[in-house]
């Protein structure tokens, strides 16, 4: 029986979820949307990953979490490790490209730039305020485009006039795609525009003051997005790597940190059946009415958070 | 004959300073003080609700605070100066609180000329027109050394409370010195609370590794120093086994200059000009981490503050030219700490690592 390794990084848009061994070797990997249900996506994704998983020689030891329903999920599949997505994208890319200098994510709703040196990260940033120019503002361009998601990148490379759209803010950028639309721009020169918006929106803000240096490793799910790449390249004048498990790297991270850690518990695949249910409670403690979660499997509290103060212990 | 009616004076919560203009109140201008509640969400709301939307954040959390101790009874709301907007703070507070129907007096310090020492006289005799120069001077000092005292035990509680081995007598040991601050009716409850609180701060086993990771907090006058307003940023951070070390508090920036008189001299190579309130002890600070060899640095500011923005490009350089990293966070009024707490946690991780490779 061999060790396996589960890690699994459930975002704002996406749910992935990967098994490895002890070699960083990926034996069983899955991808499906979030869809505001962070607790139903990961049961169907631990369904998913069970149907790959070859229970005859491995069992998985520890489990990782990530992703910003970390803590939720962590205390659902009783993770060993729960990590958050920076350092769980930075151990994970480190992994597999020991000599990345930078590292761009872009996700659904969140952006950040990493800069490694000798194997560490040494800096980082993310978005605070605003979420322009993440994944979400491209699949709402889209949608009032007409295409899929998927399509964006084809449809940008087919162009040769990208149409200069105003980058700065995701609300300015869409009136002024709007207005280029009614003008008559082909649709090509308009997705191009836009990929080139993303990029130029990343490097001015999350990017802002770093000095990024090759090899440049890109990913999140907007890596997908061969427009993106393409714009990357030609404004950082170098090449940017965008591994085939790039969406992955966060589960990936979260799953070799869960290796390197020195918890250990066993992964069954039995949370299918059992029924997980939260609960928002408001402590009348004082003014600050803190909104306290509490988790629940089947009739038993498992985990309960939000809570600033003892006054609030007596709520769940 | 019917008693003096005495005024009741409030000042917005301020981190723990509250303590001080209680004293100062009670002590030296013979009136009550009221202190305005706890700051919660429900400051917040309130501010919010009532601020222009782009004003910085301390304004609304301010404003809130000022509507909560006119709830509370308060008749006499005092408002500081300021180098920046805050300058303009105290007329625009004073309107919106009118405008909701309130009645008061306000003393605003932006209507003095506050370079002249004879005004300082004015304005104590608005508050109490029989004050008794000598007495309330003396009592004023006093309320200065609690300050002082204030900030050199809130220093060295972040600096060693992540190490507690006890599992809260260290905090404990904070609070009571809180309390005691907070009840302090003359010069001896002052002294004797401070005395008592080195000593129970001393008593308290720590395991400090031989050079544990230290990190420099800079930034915003308010936002830096006020745990509500920074969603507790220095206790989170000083939990995950960390210094935690803050130059900016009241006596640094306006008591004794931390014996760092003539700073703009000393980033004369950094910064021409004079850019706001903090911005050039800001620097200072930064270079200073940064030569101190901290492991890293973090720089607060509330959304829209001009002057905190000025210094981020200083900073970026800092950061180039020592290697240090610099984690930037601005503040809005917001009350969930999940993303702080992402954003920390990932800066944790990094300096942590880059520590055992270096």
């Amino acid at each position: 029986m061999e060790h396996a390794y589960l890690g699994i990084d459930v975002g704002s848009i996406s749910t992935k979820g990967v098994i490895i061994d002890k070699d960083n070797k990926i034996l069983s990997s899955q991808y499906i949307w979030t869809q505001g249900d962070p607790i139903g996506a990961v049961k169907e994704l631990v369904r998913l990953l069970e149907g790959q998983f070859d229970k005859e020689h491995y069992k998985i030891v520890a489990t990782g979490a990530t992703g910003s329903a970390r803590k939720l999920v962590g205390t659902i599949l009783g993770a060993t490790m729960v990590k958050n997505e920076i350092t769980a994208h930075a151990v994970g890319t480190t992994a597999f490209y020991p000599d990345v200098r930078t590292i761009l994510e872009i996700g659904g709703q969140d952006s950040k730039i990493i800069l490694v040196e000798n194997g560490v990260a040494v800096d980082y940033a993310m978005n605070t305020l605003c979420a322009a120019g993440t994944g979400a503002f491209l699949s709402s361009q889209a949608k009032r485009l007409g295409i899929e998601v998927e399509e964006i990148g084809e449809y940008a490379l087919r162009s040769s006039h990208p149409t200069q759209i105003a980058a700065r803010c995701t609300v300015f950028a869409e009136s002024d795609l709007v207005h280029k639309i009614q003008m008559g721009h082909p649709r090509e020169d308009i997705i191009a525009g836009v990929c080139n918006a993303v990029a130029s929106n990343y490097l001015n803000n999350v990017g802002k003051g770093k000095k990024i240096v090759s090899p440049v490793v890109f990913q999140g799910g907007v890596s997908k997005n061969k427009g993106v790449v393409a714009a990357f390249e030609r404004t950082l004048g170098c090449k940017v790597i965008v591994d085939e498990n790039g969406h992955l790297m966060g589960a990936l991270g979260a799953a070799i940190l869960a290796r390197k850690g020195s918890k250990r518990q066993e992964f069954d695949f039995s949370i299918e059946n059992i029924d997980f249910r939260t609960r928002e409670a408001n402590c009348d403690g004082c003014s600050n009415r803190c909104e306290i979660i509490c988790v629940y499997r089947g009739e038993e509290l498992i985990d309960a958070w939000g809570n600033r103060c003892e006054r609030g212990a007596k709520v769940h | 004959m019917a008693e003096k009616k005495k005024r009741n004076i409030s000042f917005p919560r301020f981190a723990e300073y509250n303590c001080a203009f209680k004293y100062i109140t009670e002590q030296a201008l013979d009136a009550r003080y009221v202190m305005p509640p706890v700051l919660t969400k429900r400051t917040m709301e309130l501010g919010a609700k009532y601020s222009p939307d782009f004003v910085c954040t301390p304004f609304k959390t301010i404003l809130g605070s000022m509507i909560e101790a006119l709830e509370a009874g308060a008749d006499t709301l005092f408002m500081t100066h300021g180098l920046c907007r805050l300058g303009y703070y105290g007329e625009l507070l004073e309107q919106i609180l009118r405008d909701l129907g309130y009645q008061f007096d306000f003393i605003n310090l932006s209507d003095y000329d506050m370079s002249k020492k004879k005004e300082y006289l004015r304005i104590v005799r608005r508050f109490d027109p029989k004050v008794n120069p000598a007495r309330f001077l003396a009592q004023f000092m006093e309320g200065v050394r609690m300050v002082e005292y204030l900030d050199e035990i809130t220093a060295e509680y972040y600096q060693n409370c992540g190490f507690d081995t006890t599992g809260g007598d260290y905090r404990r040991a904070y609070q009571d010195f809180l309390t005691a601050m907070y009840t302090a009716r003359g010069r001896r409850d002052v002294e004797e609370g401070y005395r008592a609180a080195k000593r129970a701060l001393r008593a308290v086993p720590l395991d400090k590794p031989q050079r544990p990771l230290k990190v420099g907090i800079a930034g915003e006058f308010y936002t830096v120093m006020d745990p509500f307003s920074n969603l507790e940023l220095e206790q989170k951070l000083a939990e995950m086994r960390v210094e935690i070390h803050r130059w900016m508090n009241v006596t640094n920036q306006f008591i004794h200059h931390g014996g760092q008189k003539n700073m703009h001299v000393k980033v004369k190579d950094l910064c021409a000009y004079e850019m706001g309130p903090t911005a050039t002890a800001n620097i200072w600070w930064a270079r200073e981490c940064a030569e101190r060899r901290f492991d890293g640095l973090i720089h607060i500011k509330s959304a829209s503050c001009t002057p905190e923005i000025d210094v981020m490009p200083v900073l970026q350089n800092i950061s180039a030219d020592y290697k240090i990293p610099v984690l930037y966070l601005t503040y809005d009024a917001q009350t969930s700490d999940v993303g702080l707490m992402t954003r920390l946690e990932a800066f944790y991780d990094m300096i942590d690592m880059r520590k055992k490779v270096l």
